[in-house]
């Protein structure tokens, strides 16, 4: 099951240079691709009547070819040309012709705050590893998920699992007792209160209705009594 | 910097130091955050292919948490190759 990419995700250069076709796409690690964002700095700018071709270098392997569209209708504006040792971001489509691959820009901006450079490459490594994870627990139910920091370039594609280690002591341990149940029904709050001495009722049920509602678990014969979702 | 201009010192995210070599003379002013390009040699210091000045007029750059990054990255080289 492929997770199609209708997302703009933020890569290296090794990695684009690594992608490989399949048809019309481009898939890095089964990883669907199409639009990208990369950033590093001009290494060069050669400007022809329809288009001007840099070279954007990222350090993760030679500079790649960023093509971009001149509009010849309109003057000036749109059609500066970014000067070599200028860091940028650059918003395209992956293109790969004769086995070469290239870049067709909709979007070059030179970089003002260089703290976005730290961000893109920390973005680069949670989108794949996050995109992957989805493409690995594509049979699951879909789930909400924070992603701090994505820029304003759009996000990565849909759900995917929590960690388990993003709940609570508590809520880890409801759900713990939740999957090891063997019961069809399922387990019933009264079940867990004896299990857990520790726990008010008021707990278990606020651990309960939390799990409930990011997925876990699901409740079966009435709202007393439930299974997880994640059933070993 | 050294008198010669063809020596400075760099210190990192980390407060460590560096000492980076150029094969001609700095030709300009330079200060605040530079990012180097080059080698290193085995008496540890850098040999400069290149170096960039990174634009601090608008924002200052934040060295410690990009250093933070660089170990990150690093942990990840499934998700971030080095070509």
């Amino acid at each position: 099951q492929r997770i199609r990419s209708q997302n703009i995700v933020p890569c290296t250069v090794s990695q684009l240079l690594a992608a490989e076709q399949v048809d019309e796409a481009f898939r890095i690690r089964d990883v669907e691709i199409s639009q990208v964002t990369i950033m590093g700095i001009v290494r060069h700018a050669e400007k022809a009547p329809t288009n001007i071709l840099y070279k954007v270098d990222d350090m993760t392997a030679a500079p790649m070819d960023v093509r971009q569209w001149v509009d010849t209708d309109e003057a000036g504006g749109e059609n500066v040309v970014v000067p070599p040792g200028t860091y940028v971001k650059v918003a395209g489509h992956l293109r790969s012709f004769q086995n070469k691959k290239s870049l067709v820009a909709f979007k070059i901006m030179p970089l003002e705050n260089m703290n976005e450079f730290t961000t893109h490459i920390l973005e680069i490594v949670n989108a794949h590893m996050i995109l992957r994870k989805n493409l690995m627990s594509a049979s699951r139910v879909p789930q909400s998920f924070s992603s701090a920091g994505i820029g304003d370039m759009g996000g990565y594609g849909g759900g995917g699992s929590l960690p388990v280690n993003g709940l609570t002591a508590h809520q880890s341990q409801v759900l713990n007792l939740i999957k090891n149940c063997p019961v069809p029904e399922g387990m019933s709050l009264q079940e867990l209160k004896l299990q857990l001495h520790n726990m008010s009722m008021s707990t278990i049920k606020q651990a309960v209705e939390f799990l409930s509602s990011e997925g876990h678990i699901y409740s079966t014969v009435d709202d007393d009594h439930y299974k997880s979702t994640d059933a070993e | 910097i050294h008198p010669t201009g063809k020596l400075f010192v760099l210190s990192d995210g980390e407060g460590k130091h560096t000492t980076v070599e150029l094969s001609e003379p700095l030709e300009e002013e330079i200060s605040g955050v530079l990012e180097v390009v080059g080698r290193v040699t085995n008496q540890a210091t850098i040999m400069c292919v290149s170096y960039v000045q990174f634009r601090e007029d608008k924002s200052p750059f934040d060295l410690e948490i990009y250093n933070e990054a660089l170990k990150i990255i690093h942990e990840f080289p499934e998700y971030f190759p080095f070509g």
